[in-house]
């Protein structure tokens, strides 16, 4: 098996008060989808936000290609290949959807360089060229996410945190997106995402993880977490489905 | 009344130019800068000593002023805005930049005193005559050169990478952060930036008016009432703002008295704010700037 591209131990992190995360072990591999289910408030954005620096781990480590990044800054990450696209809409809703592109390139000091990345991912994303000069705010929430995916891209990434990509989006919407975060895969990309819906989620994922009161209490494929009748039980709405949708 | 006009959409440049820089700062930081008329009146001082101390023509002054309290601006930022909890910071705005415009005025009254002082060079009361009509020149280079800084700016946010990481620091903080934009560091710019619109309109201001260390206080109420009217945080709504009210003050000293022409600036912001609570451009998302 391929060695993960990020390890997990031990991480422990909350805000204020009270710990969140209370021991997370988690293994993300290159160029596979890595699932996180669990009940609200298990702690699965959380999780996100200490891989992106947007919080500081209280114990443990979080280890990206051999190096320790707990005690690096949400930009040094992001220069490591670590990008990360938080819940709900992440767009500018006011710029257009080209300056939306060129600002995912926004460590990106060369002009030239710059534009031929965005011209690049955008090749992938019709959206993008289709509505280029549209303000994002405009665009229907599942063209949202199409951009917000190929901004994803545009620094050449190793790893993408995804929070709820699906949130808000109608059943077509949610298929490309699933189908676009499939693609990101395999480009050889690792993509760590953290999803409500649990059903659709595992169904795109290589990997799922069960998080519950901030510990990750089951690891499996996705496949074997969506025929697994404990999970579906708590997490699934007590039907077990295969990949291929039958129940 | 055709005078009037003239004469409302030539100052409103000059407002314009000042309520850019308070509207700016608070599309960027959500910062109130109730220092922005100070800045404006120190932006004028500065101007008024190159003028009689070194000859140099006000608008030339301009390059070597805003400089100065762009420098200024930033350290405000770093010292007194910084420190504030994201939470409060809007709140707290008000009372710390309300602070220093009184330490602004306190440094402003001992190095040049309470006396009035006005610029006055040789062409402040020259004026071209145009199908009967007067036009000063003073005002018209005034507004010319309100309108090259206002397309400076726009230029400045809209094509560059500063500019869009400012928009995007404006639309998204988080999501911005995320994707490398350095807040703090924006945030000191654009604050930088708005002392340096005070300071260009400020040395347009003391061609225009006699001003003292206390002149802050009648300014700021009016660039608060162009950028409320205007929408908080949209730039092309402190222009119109500007021109809707300077061009109504205008006409209403023109055509009626000169007395009712102060409170016409409030009568126009509460009609349009009864209608429109959010001001003309306003938007209940954050803003684009």
């Amino acid at each position: 098996m391929v060695d993960p591209i990020l390890t997990l131990r031990s991480v422990v992190a909350g805000y204020g008060a009270g710990d969140i995360l209370k021991g997370v072990d988690l293994d993300v591999r290159p160029a596979t989808v890595t699932c996180l289910i669990g009940p609200n408030g298990a702690g699965k954005s959380t999780v996100l936000r200490c891989v992106s620096g947007l919080l500081r781990p209280s114990r443990g480590s979080v280890v990206f290609r051999d190096e320790m990044i707990d005690r690096l800054s949400p930009r040094q990450r992001l220069d490591r290949g670590i990008v990360h696209v938080p819940q709900e809409r992440s767009l500018f809703p006011a710029m257009t959807v080209w300056d939306n592109l060129l600002m995912g390139g926004y460590t990106i000091r060369d002009r030239k360089r710059l534009r031929e990345r965005v011209e690049h991912v955008a090749e992938a994303f019709p959206v993008c060229v289709r509505r280029a000069r549209d303000d994002a705010g405009s665009l229907s929430g599942g063209e949202q996410k199409q951009v917000e995916l190929a901004r994803t891209l545009v620094l050449d990434p190793s790893l993408v945190l995804l929070d709820e990509p699906s949130i808000g989006l109608d059943p077509r919407s949610r298929q490309q997106v699933f189908g676009s975060i499939r693609g990101l895969a395999d480009r050889g990309v690792a993509v760590l995402l953290v999803e409500q819906n649990a059903r659709s989620g595992l169904a795109a994922s290589d990997v799922g993880a069960v998080l519950e009161t901030g510990v990750v209490r089951l690891v499996d494929s996705g496949a074997s977490l969506l025929a697994n009748p404990e999970v579906a039980r708590l997490y699934l709405g007590g039907l077990t489905r295969t990949t291929t949708g039958e129940t | 009344m055709v005078q009037g006009v003239i004469l409302g959409v030539l100052t409103a440049g000059v407002y314009a130019l000042m309520a850019s820089g308070q509207t700016l700062i608070f599309g960027i930081m959500r910062v109130v800068n109730m220092a922005q008329g100070a800045m404006v009146i120190l932006g004028a001082y500065l101007s008024y000593q190159l003028f009689t101390s070194f000859g140099v023509d006000p608008f030339l002054a301009i390059p070597a002023t805003t400089a100065v309290m762009f420098t200024v601006g930033v350290a405000v930022q770093l010292i007194f805005l910084r420190p504030l909890h994201q939470d409060d910071r809007t709140q707290l705005s008000v009372l710390v930049t309300f602070a220093v415009a009184l330490l602004l005025e306190g440094v402003m009254s001992v190095l040049w005193s309470t006396s009035d002082r006005s610029i006055n060079t040789g062409y402040v009361n020259a004026s071209w005559t145009v199908l009967g009509y007067q036009i000063s020149l003073v005002r018209l280079w005034a507004f010319l050169l309100s309108l090259v800084a206002l397309g400076l700016l726009h230029v400045l946010l809209r094509r560059t990478r500063f500019g869009r990481a400012v928009r995007a620091s404006v639309q998204n903080p988080e999501s911005a952060r995320l994707l490398g934009v350095d807040a703090d560091r924006i945030a000191a710019i654009g604050f930088g930036l708005g002392a340096a619109t005070a300071a260009a309109a400020g040395s347009v201001y003391g061609l225009l008016y006699p001003f003292n260390s206390g002149s802050h206080y009648d300014l700021i109420s009016q660039l608060l009432s162009i950028v409320v009217l205007g929408g908080l945080g949209s730039i092309g709504g402190a222009v119109v703002g500007s021109l809707v009210i300077s061009v109504s003050t205008a006409v209403v000293a023109s055509a009626f008295s000169p007395i009712w022409a102060p409170m016409t600036f409030f009568v126009v912001l509460l009609s349009v704010l009864l209608i429109r609570p959010r001001g003309l451009f306003g938007t209940a998302a954050r803003g684009a700037l």
